[in-house]
């Protein structure tokens, strides 16, 4: 059931050299997360604002988390393919 | 659809039309469209279960390839795996059925008039945001719940907040915002997906209706959008139960520090295996 000794690019493909079927998951996935994450932080800093008129503060906070979680995003991507 | 002079041919609702309702529970054309699915799924392995044999019949053998394959798949991901297999392959086979269901003659064309607008009996379950959504909070609270049975809730808590704890007031934000995009992310791209599908066939219909006395070769044009939908219809499937297998997988992974063991000590006591299609993940 395991990879054999030589690695982590077997670990990423199947027996007959095609990407395992996870990765494109993992592909279709990445893409759009990157922008929700922005979103997300964006609209809880809106909504933050609106509520507590604080306006630019906590949009701006939320953006910058919000991109911040987009990059935290691809890290964690990029450090599971590496643990694989 | 509707062929009055001046009203139009394409009809388009966002979300799952109101067909009736008990009480206050509102009966909604896509909730019909996720019943029949599921009726249909039950059929299925009512069958598989009632007359299934050692050597399957040809019958046998066209249901049981999804399920071996999607459960191959999930075989190679951890050695936990058969604690979430009937998940993923269960996701895998209502989406399916929802999304192809759809492409029926007479899904989201028969109906009731009300006024102007004709409400179709039937809508395809992913066309409505409210099952897509309902999927994902299902996921969602799968990969929460390993998370927490791996590692604890003081552990799943930590891993939240992150290392060093100084920088807690800026990851936990940054962690909770990327744990709610997966929530987003798997709910809209399949509720995209499907609803662009179910618009793009009803402009084509909507075209090739108008056009065909001058054209009549036009009424081939829909059923190639129609066998992209097929396809489209089976990846977003795929899609949706490879990520929840992801998700899960990395919940297991993280918390264990990335050294899942491979092998499974219940695969030496002769319960029914499947066949890895790929390697562990």
């Amino acid at each position: 059931m395991g990879p054999d000794g030589d690695g982590k690019r077997e670990a990423r493909r199947d027996a007959s050299g095609e990407p395992r079927p996870a990765n494109w998951g993992i592909a279709f996935d990445l893409g759009i997360r990157l922008g929700i994450s922005v979103i997300l932080g964006l609209g809880a800093g809106l909504l933050l604002d609106s509520w507590l008129r604080t306006s630019p503060l906590f949009t701006l906070i939320g953006m910058a988390l919000g991109i911040g979680a987009a990059m935290y995003t691809i890290w964690d991507v990029a450090r599971d393919a590496m643990r694989r | 659809m509707a062929e009055e002079e001046g009203e139009s041919l394409i009809h388009i609702a966002l979300g799952g039309e109101e067909l009736f309702a008990i009480g206050p529970f509102v009966v909604t054309n896509s909730m019909i469209g996720a019943l029949l699915a599921s009726l249909l799924l039950l059929a299925a392995a009512w069958y598989v279960t009632r007359q299934s044999t050692l050597i399957p019949s040809r019958l046998q053998g066209l249901l049981e390839l999804p399920v071996e394959w999607v459960a191959g798949i999930v075989a190679g991901s951890t050695s936990r795996w058969r604690g979430y297999v009937a998940l993923v392959i269960g996701f895998f086979l209502m989406i399916l059925v929802a999304n192809w269901l759809g492409l029926l003659p007479g899904v989201g064309t028969i109906g009731l008039r009300h006024g102007e607008e004709l409400v179709p009996f039937v809508r395809p379950a992913a066309a409505d945001l409210n099952f897509t959504l309902g999927l994902a909070i299902i996921t969602f609270v799968v990969f929460v719940w390993w998370g927490i049975r791996i590692n604890g809730p003081g552990g799943y808590l930590k891993e939240l907040i992150g290392e060093p704890r100084y920088m807690a007031p800026l990851m936990f934000p940054i962690h909770l915002i990327s744990e709610l995009s997966r929530l987003v992310s798997l709910s809209m791209r399949l509720f995209g997906n499907v609803f662009a599908g179910e618009v793009l066939i009803a402009t084509m219909l909507a075209l090739t209706t108008a056009t065909v006395f001058v054209l009549p070769l036009a009424f081939f044009v829909p059923s190639i959008f129609l066998g992209l939908e097929l396809l489209f219809g089976a990846v977003q499937a795929i899609v949706f139960a490879l990520l929840t297998m992801t998700y899960i997988t990395m919940a297991i992974a993280e918390h264990d520090g990335g050294h899942e063991p491979e092998h499974d000590p219940r695969d030496d006591h002769g319960e029914p295996d499947v066949h890895p299609a790929s390697s562990p993940a």
